[in-house]
């Protein structure tokens, strides 16, 4: 076990480094603006770093992206807006897709030129995703969507979508879905910004009448959906888990400081016993996190897959933000909430390169989302149970069942 | 490889029957195990190879006392080699390392640290006990606390107060048949870890019982402590992993309203957080012993975030364990409780939840301090 950064990787990073303090990113507010951001930072060569070469990545080691990740995060700026094309939506084409289908989005996606959203979630299809009831029926050249889904990240911004819908009612709900790429421009398609308890719109729904889909536009077979959604395609992953290290590590630092300044029972708070308890806990449960990272990264490195066992990563990540955020408030009291009007001394960001003042309050709201969204942790802990730990499936009343006769 | 010999080793010597037997011995363990475990090497496992140790290092102690906390294997292995020997080997002094760790590394002699007095600390303040000059030598006189297995050492390192200011504690190596020198065992809530209250009226050394140097005995005994946080830590990772391992079958065969309660979500889920506690407890403790191993700057912080996080991972696994068995986890007779207390009796030891959560906010101050003083302007807007 060498968990030490070669010296290459070391160069490397000191590279990454100084790229991005003589890069700053300056003003991200609106979309042509974050679109020329990513095609910056994929001219550096730091966008999809661990896609094949041939389709415009760098066959890029986990190490190495990792490394990207975390200079990223201690430089506080954005990643790349195309964060579902980059992370699951272009491997999936690479391995799945027709050469058509790679030539025409594969770059665009690298490029910012096309922004990419994931048409999954329904209103009545949360955790049973597979009883999703969109449909799509075939005429003659072209497939027809009617339905509605939500809880679509960046459906604001998007030119494409990938998209699950129902192509056979009257099979068990799992082998009836297919896999379709949508052009969101398409008559018929109906974007809502969907506002959130941030107060913030990050996500949108969509609405689909009679939308006209071509029939090459269908990834793998009919009724191969649910099994290419359920895919893990690795080509990213090494970014993702130690920059999450990162951002807490720096939001960890801050709240150091404002503890500093925050006075309580006419002493900082950070000499009070409970609130070093507080961070103290936070401090050893982000190492923890780090280890983890480390651990992943390794497996990565020697070519292995991650498989169930990472629904113990994101178990874990997604419920130590939710615990971190109520520390926070903890520690903070009724300033914690305070989406405006905040001291300066006592918030958050004062002064990211982005420019955008993120809150306590907002991360404290975000915090709920992540136990929910991608698998909530009550689905994680399922999966955990059942297919690492090998528990007993629970009895389900759906297994069979077509999906026409209520999903 | 040597968590697979470990394991076969423990699987075969130390099956619960093992276990319960040995406890009915006088002094609480199998001298015949110890024997064999001599014979592999097991007590100079981390002992330097020029005084006859194994030469290997934190990582594969931990390996060795993960697999022991799981088998819950009763005997003086963590007092001898993890406190002792570390004790010893950061004198630095070779006239002290070539007197002792030889017979330790081999297993003929064994020894173990006599530190808590009428409190637990893990700083210097926490030892009272005086050792005062005569002649060339040092008088001994006080009561030190939960020794482990005094019983079975042949020598006691006391750390003992002779003098003021940050440390002025020095350790001292006593024969424990020493004039003077007695002890009065304890009954543990954990039968598989004796302790005794050992007592000194006025014990006469020479000054050659010196460990390490006069009035910096915490130069050897804060080195001791940190291994035996990581090595608690992983000891209680063993006991964990093993309370996991017996809730999942037990989960899979029980049977109630029809079916295995494994079946069941509140069940199912209760297992399911055990796993994560125990993976990330893994990743916690073999980060620590690598930290330590490598010299790396991260290993003070390290040891704070396994022994900190550990302390807690293993109360609620254990713990749920108990819950998962329901009634028959309550029995003497099931053997559920002897991984439970292995894991209890760590808890507290080498600093507890607390006092490493404190320990990791203060490196974690510290370090941001320093970085604050050497901050590039590029990175400072």
């Amino acid at each position: 076990m060498d968990l030490n950064y070669s010296p290459e990787d070391e160069g490397f990073r000191e590279r990454v480094r100084r790229w991005f303090a003589e890069h700053p990113p300056g003003a991200l507010d609106t979309l042509e603006q974050k679109k020329a951001w990513q095609r910056k930072l994929y001219e550096a060569g730091f966008v999809g770093m661990g896609w094949p070469r041939e389709y415009g990545g760098q066959d890029a080691r986990p190490m190495e992206q990792a490394i990207v990740a975390e200079e990223m995060a201690a430089a506080d700026v954005p990643g790349a807006i195309n964060s579902l094309a980059l992370g699951l939506i272009g491997p999936t084409l690479i391995v799945h897709g027709t050469d058509e289908q790679k030539r025409r989005y594969l770059q665009r996606m690298l490029t910012a030129e096309e922004i990419w959203c994931q048409l999954y979630s329904e209103p009545d299809s949360g955790s049973d995703l597979a009883s999703l009831k969109t449909s799509a029926v075939r005429e003659g050249d072209h497939w027809s969507i009617n339905g509605q889904k939500v809880w679509t990240s960046l459906g604001s911004y998007a030119a494409f979508g990938i998209l699950l819908a129902r192509t056979k009612p009257n099979v068990p709900k799992h082998q009836g879905i297919s896999y379709f790429i949508l052009d969101m421009r398409t008559q018929g398609v109906e974007v809502r910004p969907l506002k959130q308890i941030t107060g913030s719109s990050e996500f949108a729904e969509v609405f689909f009448t009679n939308v006209k889909v071509p029939a090459e536009n269908i990834i793998g077979q009919e009724g191969q959906g649910w099994e290419l959604a359920q895919t893990t395609l690795g080509y990213e992953r090494g970014g993702s888990v130690l920059a999450r290290v990162t951002r807490h590590q720096a939001n960890m630092r801050r709240l150091i400081e404002v503890a500093r300044a925050l006075r309580r029972d006419g002493q900082p708070a950070l000499e009070d016993p409970l609130v070093r308890q507080k961070l103290g806990r936070m401090v050893v449960e982000v190492e923890v996190l780090r280890y983890t990272g480390f651990r992943i990264l390794s497996k990565l490195e020697q070519g292995t897959r991650p498989g169930p066992e990472s629904s113990v990563d994101k178990l874990y990540y997604s419920e130590l933000d939710k615990r971190h955020q109520e520390l926070v408030q903890d520690i903070l009291g009724p300033f914690g909430q305070l989406e405006k009007g905040l001291p300066k001394e006592l918030a958050l960001n004062s002064s990211t390169m982005r420019g955008d003042d993120s809150t306590w309050a907002y991360n404290f709201l975000w915090s709920r989302a992540g136990t929910i969204y991608a698998g909530s942790s009550e689905i994680q802990k399922n999966i955990i149970g059942e297919r690492v730990l090998k528990l007993p499936r629970e009895p389900r009343a759906d297994r069979a069942t077509p999906s026409s006769t209520g999903g | 490889m040597l968590r697979n010999l470990a394991r076969e080793f423990l699987a075969r010597e130390s099956t619960p029957r093992a276990v319960r037997a040995a406890l009915l011995e006088p002094r609480g363990f199998s001298d015949a195990t110890w024997q064999q475990m001599a014979e592999m090497g097991l007590p100079g496992l981390a002992i330097d190879a020029g005084y006859g140790g194994q030469g290997l290092g934190m990582i594969e102690l931990a390996l060795v006392l993960d697999e022991m906390g799981r088998a819950a294997y009763p005997g003086p292995y963590f007092a001898s080699t993890v406190l002792a020997a570390s004790v010893i080997a950061a004198s630095g002094h070779d006239n002290q390392m070539a007197r002792y760790l030889p017979d330790l590394a081999h297993g003929r002699m064994r020894a173990t640290l006599a530190l808590i007095e009428d409190a637990p600390l893990w700083t210097p303040s926490g030892v009272k006990m005086l050792a005062e000059r005569r002649g060339d030598g040092f008088v001994l006189s006080g009561v030190k606390r939960l020794v482990p297995f005094a019983e079975a050492a042949d020598l006691v390192l006391v750390a003992a107060r002779t003098g003021d200011g940050a440390d002025g504690t020095t350790v001292f190596a006593i024969p424990s048949d020493s004039p003077g020198l007695s002890m009065t065992p304890n009954v543990e809530m954990d039968r598989t870890n004796r302790t005794s209250t050992v007592i000194f009226e006025g014990v006469v050394v020479g000054s050659d019982a010196v460990v390490g140097e006069i009035g910096r005995g915490w130069s050897v005994v804060g080195p001791a402590l940190r291994r035996a946080a990581v090595g608690a830590a992983a000891e209680m990772l063993g006991a964990s992993r093993r309370c996991l391992e017996m809730s999942v079958e037990y989960a899979k065969v029980r049977q109630q309203f029809g079916q295995p309660i494994g079946m069941f979500q509140a069940v199912k889920h209760m297992c399911a957080e055990m796993l994560l506690e125990v993976e990330n407890a893994h990743a916690a403790v073999y980060y620590a012993a690598w930290a330590l191993d490598a010299g790396s700057p991260d290993a003070p912080l390290a040891v704070a975030a396994a022994k900190g996080y550990v302390s807690d991972a293993s109360r609620k696994v254990c713990g749920s364990a108990i819950q998962v068995h329901g009634g028959i986890g309550f029995t003497w007779e099931y053997d559920l409780h002897l991984y439970f207390k292995r894991a209890k009796h760590f808890e507290p030891l080498y600093g507890d939840a607390d006092f490493h959560r404190e320990q990791a906010l203060q490196l974690m101050l510290e370090r941001a301090s320093a970085s604050e003083a050497t901050k590039e302007p590029a990175l400072a807007s």
